[in-house]
């Protein structure tokens, strides 16, 4: 199998605070990995890491065997990393499909006289682009139908936001896609829906690493599962055998309940 | 007309980056500086045949364009960028101290005098226009400042530059991860401002012949109340707003205090009808139905059409019942502005013929931005690039 990404040693610290700390594992390709652990246990940091909004301290972060620690984001994204957002950060004043076809930016070539003057091969670019983001956009079927997609993305239901955050990053045909807790704020209806779409994703060919704290989507989708305390990674491997981990029980649920459950 | 131009570029850069750029103004003078001294260089003159004049002054355009557009590059580059995510403050200071550098380097390159251009036969040609006779250079200002409008519009909304802008303007660091080069998209935005800024300091000083060092502050602080007039970060907002504030400059002044009394008078008129026919009407709605026979309606209707009255019996501490007593001092609050607004009228009858000076015409302005931005807050249009659209 083709590694996809591969973290080597990665460490980030916020003046005294180690945030992440001698951080190494790997995704394959057309692999769900899942991140768990406790609040302020690095995860978020990690995924800021990856996209390039911070520079690692130390260690090397490879994308498909290249090197992407110090890039700029956008540089990233161009790589083929996208992502969501924990705290969704959608353009809330653009509409559902320009938001869409923002994440297409670095897909886009024409320039900006071509563009001003709206030349022939302008528009083809863009009705192209246009029917690839409603494409995207269908993968959810009755939520951005119609009308919609025209309406201004601030407008929509909270769990329809968390689902065009990923149409947007799904938008640049990522060979990695990033989501910071997707169900988050979901109701169990809508966050099992989510979880069978990411299922599809990964039967589409995508590549996904995730971050979430349901552990019943955990459970549903992870072909493996990261746990993370304190920065560290204190389990790796199938979901059953890092919940049973006594570490990771320790880390969620503190020592004693450790100690009572082995 | 010519604030339009410059306060578009006042609302892109807040359009995109939410900070007001104070040095714009100064931007615009070394516009109008460049141009003029290029217009010297070339010793243009009437004599000349029309096609090499007409090729000097695209070369001064030129000038007008580059030299803005590379002072607007260093600008953002080394006082602006450095301070990007810092708190909002700062590159306001910056942006200040930058307008004031500018400035000197205006003065140390070209001297403290006040730069004059060759007089020119087109500069100062007229046509009539339904019987009134308007120079050609005010059509062509206003011609170049709509069409650029709407040319920036179509930029902002439709152009992949345009979405990365206002990506950009609503979350940077979000738009970064989505692959827009910020950066790239910032510096673009200070180009566009920029030469705009240029152009405006080319016509300004084609306009009036003449162009000092510190024409920039004022130029500029009045573009920047256009912008905010209009809404600022709202391209059609800015020229909208420059608009009204050159209308009322120009005929704020024309205008003697007799019409103003009669406007007022009309004002109070208007208040009137309000304060009698649509408040109660609004009151009534919020009463609830039991409460509502047609005799309490009309006693809510009279302390209302009967305000005055109604005023001195709440202040002489006469109340009714609790609802009432809420109307009458409504009441009296409205009465206070009837008669004020009567006072007001009445001065400026007494002073009828008197005319308001040309000294007033910055008050005028500043007059109309206070009572629009009283009324509303986010400008004419509105606030932001991507609200209104």
């Amino acid at each position: 199998m083709e590694t996809i990404l591969n973290l080597d040693g990665v460490s980030m610290s916020f003046g005294g605070l180690k945030a992440v700390d001698d951080l190494t594992f790997d995704v394959t390709r057309n692999e769900i990995v899942s991140i768990i652990g406790p609040n302020g246990s690095g995860k978020t940091t990690t995924f800021n890491v990856i996209s390039g909004l911070y520079e690692p301290d130390s260690g090397d972060i490879l994308l498909k065997g290249e090197s992407v620690a110090g890039l700029r984001p956008d540089q990233v994204h161009d790589k083929g990393i996208a992502r969501t957002f924990q705290s969704l950060r959608l353009f809330s004043n653009m509409s559902v499909l320009d938001n869409v076809l923002v994440g297409m930016h670095s897909n886009s070539k024409s320039g900006l006289v071509a563009s001003m003057l709206r030349l022939p091969s302008v528009r083809r670019e863009e009705a192209a682009m246009r029917a690839r983001a409603q494409e995207i956009l269908s993968m959810f079927p009755g939520r951005f139908s119609g009308p919609r997609q025209s309406q201004a993305a601030g407008s929509l239901s909270y769990a329809n936001r968390r689902r065009l955050e990923i149409a947007r990053a799904l938008a640049s045909d990522p060979v990695l896609l990033l989501l910071d807790e997707p169900v988050a704020g979901m109701n169990p209806m809508e966050s099992h829906e989510l979880m069978e779409q990411i299922c599809d994703l990964r039967d589409a060919g995508y590549t996904i690493l995730m971050i979430e704290h349901d552990m019943h989507v955990v459970e549903g989708v992870s072909d493996r599962v990261i746990a993370m305390d304190h920065g560290v990674k204190i389990a790796e491997g199938t979901y059953e055998q890092v919940a049973n981990d006594p570490l990771v029980v320790e880390a969620y649920l503190g020592k004693r309940s450790a100690h009572t459950a082995s | 007309m010519i604030y339009a131009l410059i306060a578009l570029g006042y609302t892109m850069v807040y359009g995109v980056l939410k900070f007001i750029n104070f040095a714009h103004g100064e931007i615009f003078t070394i516009g109008g500086y460049v141009s003029a001294f290029t217009l010297l260089a070339l010793g243009v003159s009437d004599s000349m045949s029309f096609a090499t004049l007409a090729g000097c002054l695209l070369l001064a355009l030129l000038g007008a364009v580059a030299a803005p557009v590379i002072v607007g590059l260093v600008v953002e580059r080394v006082a602006y960028r450095p301070l990007r995510g810092r708190s909002r403050i700062m590159p306001l200071l910056s942006a200040i101290g930058v307008s004031i550098v500018l400035q000197q380097l205006i003065i140390l390159i070209f001297g403290p005098t006040p730069i004059t251009m060759p007089t020119l036969k087109i500069a100062s040609a007229a046509v009539s226009l339904f019987g009134v006779r308007v120079r050609v250079l005010a059509l062509a200002i206003i011609v170049i400042s709509a069409l650029l409008m709407v040319a920036l519009s179509y930029l902002v909304r439709s152009t992949r530059i345009g979405k990365a802008m206002r990506a950009t303007s609503q979350d940077m660091e979000a738009a970064e991860m989505m692959g827009i080069e910020t950066d790239k998209t910032i510096v673009f935005t200070f180009i566009v401002g920029s030469a705009l800024a240029g152009i405006g300091g080319l016509l300004v000083l084609m306009y009036y012949g003449s162009l000092k060092f510190d024409a920039g502050f004022l130029y500029g602080l009045k573009a920047f109340t256009a912008a905010v007039l209009g809404g600022i970060g709202n391209i059609p907002g800015a020229v909208l707003g420059a608009l009204v504030l050159g209308m009322t400059e120009t005929y704020g002044v024309s205008m003697d205090l007799g019409l103003i009394a009669w406007l007022v008078v009309a004002g109070l008129v208007a208040g009137l009808y309000v304060q009698m026919v649509r408040v109660p009407r609004h009151r009534l709605l919020h009463i609830a139905n039991d409460r509502r026979t047609p005799d309490y309606e009309r006693r809510i209707m009279n302390v209302y059409r009967l305000a005055p009255y109604h005023a001195v019996k709440t202040l002489l501490g006469e109340r009714t019942d609790a609802l009432l007593s809420v109307s009458a001092s409504h009441a009296v609050r409205l009465t206070v502005g009837n008669i004020f607004l009567a006072a007001t009228a009445a001065i400026f009858f007494i002073n009828g013929s008197a005319r308001i000076d040309t000294r007033w015409q910055p008050v005028i302005a500043f007059v109309v931005l206070m009572v629009i931005l009283m009324f509303r807050p986010s400008g004419i249009l509105g606030e932001h690039i991507t609200e209104k659209v």
